[in-house]
């Protein structure tokens, strides 16, 4: 008899779950992948993996995969299934239906950062030139959007100055708002052989996370700040850097704009920051945000690696802002070692935010209302195009209730899960005359769309992810599409069915026509992918092979130079009360991934089967809360249930869960407040009262069913 | 689950978004710009709206201004709001510290 364990076939692939980019050898056996064995030639994992990418796959192939084109008049029907034709076709002409009575403007798209580059790219072009206006985005919205705008203002590009194995080269090595041992293991690891080696570990952080401790992880100095106060802490690190003039002089002379340093000195130099003042602001020892300062300005190579802590907030652009004058400053740009890096959470997020998949920009940011790059998609695209910015994710939700928007393509997204606020999306969802959502499981957007397109998983297609560390991967079709077709096959479908004739041969076709119109992709195809297993971009003449390190020589902005951009503290409105004393805070653990669509179908759930709410029994004691009782967690939003779990992890006053599983619900207590510049949503600090409850019972305010979506 | 299919709570012609999410996001957007001399604080303004707010979104904050004088809304926002009818489209969009 065959042995199954003994696999038929192996491709290499990357893994879709983090913004790491780990490369796998997939095996198969008849036809049915069997194993994943980390591959020791990838750039980004040589050779390591985690236990989502080693063990999570079998979702690909979990019962409730959807396999048939699903449709409904109305979302009080019940779905329909039909053939690929009637549900492409019946979209298309809900689609032209709505734009003929409501405008042009009254439907858009959303993109996936679980999706290929090739994808990304196409929904744009489905969006710009198809529907004919700027109404696209991806879910980087509410994540790494400030990324993009604050890594861009102060040096030209919103990505990682660095690759990963540039920590390596690392003396001080500074996590803010990040937690890579849990979010991005892979990489977490490659930073405790860092530390192991002696690196000093500064770690920002509202959680006592195990990057702060665990083994070969033991934080030099943690400031456990109070969450929603990051820019007065970062702007006190400056206060300490310019007062003492612990920056690096040449540095900013040679290669940053001088007047615009200036100002900022006077900016963070003044006695409003100063440790004394803003230490019991963010409840942290004034002394141990000298000592930071201390420790990053002298280095010698001082890294910084970002998360989700830093950019979710009313203020996450500005704090991006705040780590680039950091960087800057100190000199820490332009060798291995040092840099400004965010952690991407999927395993796409990077290429969603470089392909254009924003309502003011197209590939490489260039902005839609710039005529010279517009005339470029035009000419290749063979139509006129938008030269307004278009609706961005959470505005299109806006604009759903005031009748301005009411029809939306969304390609591998639940934001009813994964938005915040849920009960105002799930009130624009309602609104909405034509919602269709292609994705592997029906899920909690379903629940609001009327027409379902099974996709693919990463699989089953062809195409390429671009890490957080700015390297084009190849991802490659290990077995059949379950439903028939891979997402970039569907996109073209629709497009042709709405009028706009689109043909491509393969994906590789796809990435070429990306390469002609984005500079940094020029060099990018799956020929070099081919040859060379993967590339950095900047890809081009210049760097055939791609780019490790960025900035070396000067800076991606019109003179050249780093620029400083004044980073004022301007606390949230979010404010704790006696009614809601609590700020509630999130994050995620190892064995699970984002609102676990995917690893809850998998056997990891036994590592992770619920979330819990994490308090310090000091907040737990006066509420007579004992671990594993049932708690009403309730904000001015809405209100959960969710089991607690006494932990001197956070800090009294501060409560944290994670957002694994749908029935938690934790979005219906986030609020609708979000960053000043890009609209992400300020998942990281809500104010909320914690009270112990009955089992069973179900709050007032909850007026969806505690639904179990996974198996 | 009982729901009306399409329960608009406001009809085509109003403004595209809530005008007190639109005021409360130019406000944090002048927030951020406040910190810089007064002509480059409106220009950060002006900038921002342009490469960012769909233009349904800053018309509706000009006609807001027109009529309501800019009730509840900063000075600087005003100004950077006001300066979008100066500027038209003549001038390109751009990252960074706000240029005068």
């Amino acid at each position: 008899m065959a042995n199954p364990i003994k696999p038929d076939r192996s491709v290499v692939t990357t893994c879709a779950y983090c913004g790491v980019g780990c490369s796998f050898k997939a095996e198969t056996y008849q036809g049915r992948i069997v194993r994943m064995i980390p591959w020791k030639e990838g750039k980004a994992n040589h050779g390591h993996s985690c236990v989502k990418g080693r063990f999570a796959y079998d979702y690909y192939n979990h019962p409730d995969r959807i396999r048939t084109p699903l449709i409904r008049k109305s979302i009080n029907d019940p779905w329909r299934e039909v053939s690929w034709d009637e549900a492409i076709n019946y979209a298309a002409s809900e689609f032209k239906r709505i734009q003929a009575e409501h405008g042009k403007k009254s439907i858009g798209a959303v993109s996936s950062s679980r999706c290929t580059n090739e994808e990304i790219f196409l929904v744009q072009k489905f969006a710009r030139a198809v529907m004919g206006n700027n109404n696209i985005d991806n879910c980087a919205r509410i994540c790494h959007s400030p990324t993009q705008f604050g890594m861009s203002a102060t040096v030209g590009w919103g990505a990682a100055s660095q690759h990963f194995d540039s920590i390596l080269q690392a003396d001080v090595i500074m996590v803010v708002g990040s937690n890579p041992t849990e979010g991005h293991p892979v990489f977490g690891s490659l930073m405790k052989r860092r530390i192991r080696q002696g690196a000093k570990l500064i770690v920002i952080d509202p959680r006592h996370t195990e990057t702060v401790e665990s083994a070969h992880c033991n934080a030099t100095v943690h400031l456990a700040l109070r969450p929603g106060t990051n820019v007065a802490v970062l702007n006190s690190i400056a206060h300490v850097i310019v007062r003492e003039k612990l920056y690096n002089e040449t540095f900013v002379r040679e290669r940053c704009e001088w007047d615009e340093f200036e100002l900022w000195t006077n900016l963070v130099g003044s006695d409003r920051y100063a440790p004394e003042i803003v230490g019991p602001q963010a409840d942290i020892d004034p002394e141990l945000i000298r000592q930071v300062a201390h420790l990053y300005a002298a280095g010698p190579n001082s890294a910084i690696y970002y998360g989700l802590g830093v950019t979710e907030h009313s203020q996450g652009s500005t704090g991006v802002m705040c780590l680039g004058n950091l960087a800057l400053a100190c000199g820490m740009f332009g060798r291995e070692g040092v840099g400004v890096n965010p952690m991407r959470g999927q395993g796409n997020v990077q290429g969603g935010s470089c392909l254009g998949s924003w309502p003011h920009v197209f590939s490489g940011y260039r902005f839609v209302t710039d005529a010279e790059v517009r005339s470029s998609f035009e000419q290749e695209w063979g139509v006129p195009l938008d030269d307004e910015p278009g609706l961005r994710l959470p505005n299109m939700f806006d604009a759903a209730l005031t009748g301005h928007f009411r029809g939306m393509y969304i390609m591998g997204e639940d934001p009813v899960q994964s938005d915040p606020n849920q009960h105002h999306v799930i009130a624009a969802m309602k609104s909405m005359e034509c919602v269709v959502l292609q994705d592997l499981f029906l899920n909690e957007t379903s629940k609001y769309a009327h027409v379902f397109l099974p996709g693919s998983s990463s699989l089953e297609k062809e195409g390429s992810f671009t890490s957080a560390e700015r390297r084009v991967n190849r991802v490659r079709k290990v077995v059949e599409p379950l439903a028939g077709y891979q997402d970039w096959e569907i996109v073209v479908k629709l497009m042709n069915a709405m009028g706009y004739p689109a043909h491509y041969n393969h994906a590789g076709e796809i990435l070429d026509e990306i390469a002609r119109l984005s500079p940094a992709y020029k060099g990018m195809s799956f020929d070099l992918l081919e040859r060379i297993g993967s590339a950095q971009w900047p890809c081009d003449e210049n760097a055939p092979e791609g780019t490790e390190v960025l900035h070396t020589v000067k800076f991606p902005r019109a003179n050249g130079r780093g620029t400083f951009m004044l980073t004022e503290f301007v606390p949230t409105a979010e404010r704790t009360s006696d009614r809601y004393p609590l700020l509630l805070t999130t994050g995620r653990i190892l064995s699970q991934y984002n609102v676990g669509t995917q690893t809850r179908r998998t056997a990891n759930s036994l590592w992770h089967p619920e979330d819990v709410l994490e308090i310090n029994p000091e907040d737990a004691h006066v509420r007579g809360i004992k671990d594993g009782d049932w708690l009403t967690i309730s904000s001015r939003f809405g209100s959960t249930r969710l089991k607690a779990k006494l932990s001197q992890r956070v800090n009294p006053g501060i409560v944290y869960t994670t957002f694994h599983h749908a029935k938690s619900k934790a979005n219906v207590l986030t609020s609708d407040l979000s960053d000043w510049a890009t609209n992400c949503p300020e998942y990281k600090v809500t104010a909320v009262e914690v009270v112990k409850t009955a089992t069973g019972t179900v709050s007032t305010h909850q007026h969806e069913t505690f639904e179990e979506a996974a198996a | 689950m009982s729901e009306t299919a399409h329960p608009h709570t406001g009809t085509m012609g109003e403004a595209v978004l809530d005008m007190e999410r639109l005021i409360a996001m130019a406000n944090q957007i002048g927030d951020f710009f406040a910190p810089y001399p007064p002509a480059r604080r409106s220009e950060g303004i002006r900038n921002h709206l342009r490469t960012y707010w769909d233009p349904r979104m800053r018309e509706a904050l000009l006609n807001y201004i027109n009529t309501q004088g800019g009730k509840n809304l900063h000075e600087h926002v005003v100004a950077g709001a006001k300066a979008l009818i100066d500027t038209g489209t003549d001038k390109k969009g751009y990252y960074g510290p706000p240029q005068v």
